[in-house]
């Protein structure tokens, strides 16, 4: 029945005519992807007009493959220029910048473009095979349980914050506080405005980001005059060959991260409202705990830039089966492709896959069909842009400091954003200059709005804070949350303390009591499995301990 | 002044700005409509960025105490010489912020074409020099760039850049 509804979809695409729309759209969505300031989103309601005289299928295909170029093409400019080109590409920069000022620029880019390939197939493949179950997880999120999982995301901020956890922590406090500013969603009514017109708007967050992560970038690269006048080629042996034998055999090397990077993006796609944006924090940061050398993230670790690149490719295959089967967009991109598809009379619902088994099969192919496509003219593109790399310094940051502005006001249309980018733009470099890590305070800014709206409609539907316990999904991320904030700890101390043998056994034991409560088979079957795990590893903990205590 | 660390004073600072967000918190207005207040979530924030706050105090004043106990200095700041030296130091960052707040500000006058091509050209002469050479190169290079990038947004994206005074059109 699938091999029969794959081939029918097939047949349905491999026209001439929407293979040139695909590559197309994949080249439109590669160049928004790569400027900073101008969305995917919005690259995607430009497309929507066009869409209109063509076929469903097609129309969503064309649609695809700007979502997928998109998400592709902001590694470039996070890579090379150190400005995540889409917010989906925040955690590329955190690896890939550093990687790229190192001298690597033609890996860095290189490990971007396959583990984004790698990420986009593997959730094509899981797509295909298991996305009735993955829907059904999806369909049982409640409101406590997606504050829960936002809750958990905002504790990856212990992780972020690097040698000094509570300047990290300080930091993703603050982005909270820059969220609050202005309207609140649910109300309408101003916060920390003090009469001002201009606070009473609210930052929106892409020029708080860029002001945040760029201008206070470019403002540090031409503090010295001797340093801006130097091209990035001029600060090292860079190569500007993109290394794809590199690249790849350093994934195959690193598969275990690249699988559950892409596991974690198709599972963050899944869940409505939950995007690429927190997908490629939460793998950057699993990726990092996972890692037996977690201090070398943040200054050009492979891991980190394959981390965030699978999974924010992976989460586009996971909105896109949310979108489909249930009729819930999984973020605004999906939002405005559900769109698309009731401007054809297509209706997606639970029953869309069975009802509609050509176009919901064409998304499918479409989105593996883009991956390849994408990784082509990813590769003739990329040759361009990292000529980028050889232009001097400080006119490379003239020009995008002028450019960041246009991009930021063609968001909205209105100038505050561009005010909002200069602001932000002082506000990233003093605490640069404090040395307050930057990336817990964007983690702030994107979460906070969505782990407050989650947390009123929980309390519209019950007062009783029981419900957030009570609840297996939301317990089960209540458990990862607070083992999360005392993993830095536990990294510090492992090794030295005998508390950190007990972790691992302790989270899996903990972990066993959401999935019995979440009852059927598979599930209570896993937990039997963790409870097997942490009683052999707790057999061991005496031997360690006696060891620990003897090198002590 | 002098004992103190520069995150003993960057904490400080930071409880003041908690002070203010705790008083702005109490001033949100409470319409009585749904569970969550809409001052419920930044009050929340507010404290708990205080305690965080507090906690960073705490450390850098015990910070501060120990150096005093050893004898050894602050963190020597990157730059030397006071405030001549601090502003020395920051000299390019502090101009090149102030010539694109003045570009912001001047946008209702220059339009985005030609304030964009001015401020490239200033921050590209202020910072790779003037010598009559360069000063042609940069400004082939303002205009050709921002040249481009307006006709981009204007005529590929459709996006209508601010205009100027100076200039009705552009």
């Amino acid at each position: 029945m699938i091999l029969e509804n794959v081939l029918a979809a097939i047949q349905e695409l491999a026209t001439f005519k929407t293979i040139l729309l695909m590559t197309v759209g994949a080249m439109a969505g590669l160049l928004a992807g790569a400027i900073p300031g101008f969305t995917i989103a919005m690259a995607i309601v430009l497309t929507l007009p066009f869409t209109f005289g063509m076929e469903a299928s097609q129309g969503v295909a064309t649609m695809i493959g700007v979502y997928v170029g998109g998400l592709s093409g902001g590694l470039m400019s996070g890579i090379l220029i150190g400005i995540p080109g889409t917010p989906s590409s925040v955690a590329t920069t955190f690896d890939g910048f550093p990687m790229a000022r190192n001298g690597d620029p033609g890996f860095a880019l290189g490990l971007g473009v396959w583990s984004s390939f790698f990420g986009g197939i593997i959730a094509t493949v899981l797509l295909v095979l298991v996305a009735p179950q993955l829907a059904k997880v999806g369909l049982e999120f409640q409101p406590w349980d997606y504050f829960s999982l936002i809750f958990f995301a905002l504790t990856v901020t212990a992780s972020l914050a690097g040698e000094n956890m509570i300047k990290g922590l300080i930091s993703g406090a603050l982005g909270l506080i820059v969220a609050c500013v202005g309207e609140d969603d649910i109300n309408g009514v101003q916060r920390f405005a003090f009469g001002n017109d201009f606070l009473g708007e609210g930052f929106a967050f892409l020029p708080v980001l860029i002001g945040l992560f760029a201008f206070s970038q470019l403002m540090s690269d031409i503090r010295d005059t001797t340093s801006a006048r130097k091209s990035l080629t001029d600060m090292g042996d860079v190569s500007v060959r993109i290394e794809h034998r590199r690249a790849i055999a350093t994934i195959i090397k690193d598969w275990i991260n690249l699988v559950r990077s892409s596991l974690i993006g198709v599972f963050t796609g899944v869940l409505p409202a939950a995007g690429s944006s927190i997908s490629n924090i939460l793998a950057y940061d699993q990726a990092k705990k996972a890692s037996p050398t977690p201090e070398k993230f943040g200054t050009g670790h492979s891991g980190g830039i394959i981390a965030p690149e699978s999974a924010n490719n992976a989460t586009a295959g996971g909105a896109l089966i949310t979108m489909m089967a249930l009729g819930i967009p999984g973020d605004v991109i999906t939002a405005v492709m559900l769109g698309a598809l009731l401007i054809h009379d297509v209706i997606p619902s639970p029953a869309f896959i069975a009802e509609q088994p050509k176009i919901a099969y064409a998304i499918f192919i479409a989105f593996f069909f883009a991956n390849f496509l994408v990784l082509i003219l990813q590769t003739g593109a990329l040759r361009g842009f990292v000529l980028v790399t050889r232009v001097r310094m400080y006119v490379l940051a003239s020009i995008i400091l002028v450019y960041c502005g246009i991009g930021v006001f063609s968001l909205n249309n209105i100038t505050n954003d561009m005010w909002t980018l200069a602001i932000f733009g002082v506000v990233g470099y003093t605490m640069r200059t404090l040395k307050f890590p930057l990336a817990p305070m964007i983690l702030g800014v994107v979460l906070g709005p969505i782990a407050e709206r989650w947390l009123s409609r929980s309390l519209a539907l019950s007062t009783d804070v029981t419900e957030f316990i009570t609840h297996p999904w939301s317990l089960f991320f209540l458990i990862a949350s607070v083992f999360s904030i005392g993993f830095s700890l536990y990294q510090k101390q492992r090794g030295t303390k005998v508390w950190t043998l007990w972790y691992a056994p302790v989270l899996m034991l903990a972990l066993t009591v959401p999935l019995f409560m979440m009852g059927g088979i598979v599930r209570p079957a896993l937990a039997v499995v963790l409870i097997v795990l942490a009683v052999l590893i707790m057999r061991k903990i005496p031997a360690a301990t006696r060891a620990l205590k003897s090198i002590n | 002044m002098g004992t103190m660390s520069r995150d003993t004073v960057v904490s400080i600072i930071l409880l003041l700005f908690c002070g203010l967000l705790i008083w702005a918190g109490y001033q949100i207005r409470d319409p009585q409509f749904g569970e969550l207040s809409p001052a419920a979530w930044p009050k929340g924030v507010s404290y708990v960025l205080t305690a965080l706050c507090l906690i960073y105090f705490a450390q850098s004043l015990m910070g501060d105490s120990a150096r005093k106990a050893d004898g050894s200095p602050n963190d020597a700041p990157a730059h030397a010489g006071g405030l001549s030296g601090w502003f020395r130091y920051y000299f390019n960052p502090i101009v090149c912020f102030a010539l694109y707040f003045a570009f912001l500000a001047t946008l209702p006058f220059f339009g985005t074409l030609i304030g964009g091509t001015l401020l490239v050209f200033l921050l590209l002469s202020f910072l790779g020099g003037i010598a009559p050479k360069q000063i042609v190169i940069h400004a082939l290079i303002a205009i050709i760039s921002v040249g481009a990038m307006w006709a981009l947004f204007t005529y590929g994206l459709r996006v209508l850049l601010p205009r100027g005074e100076i200039i009705p059109g552009i």
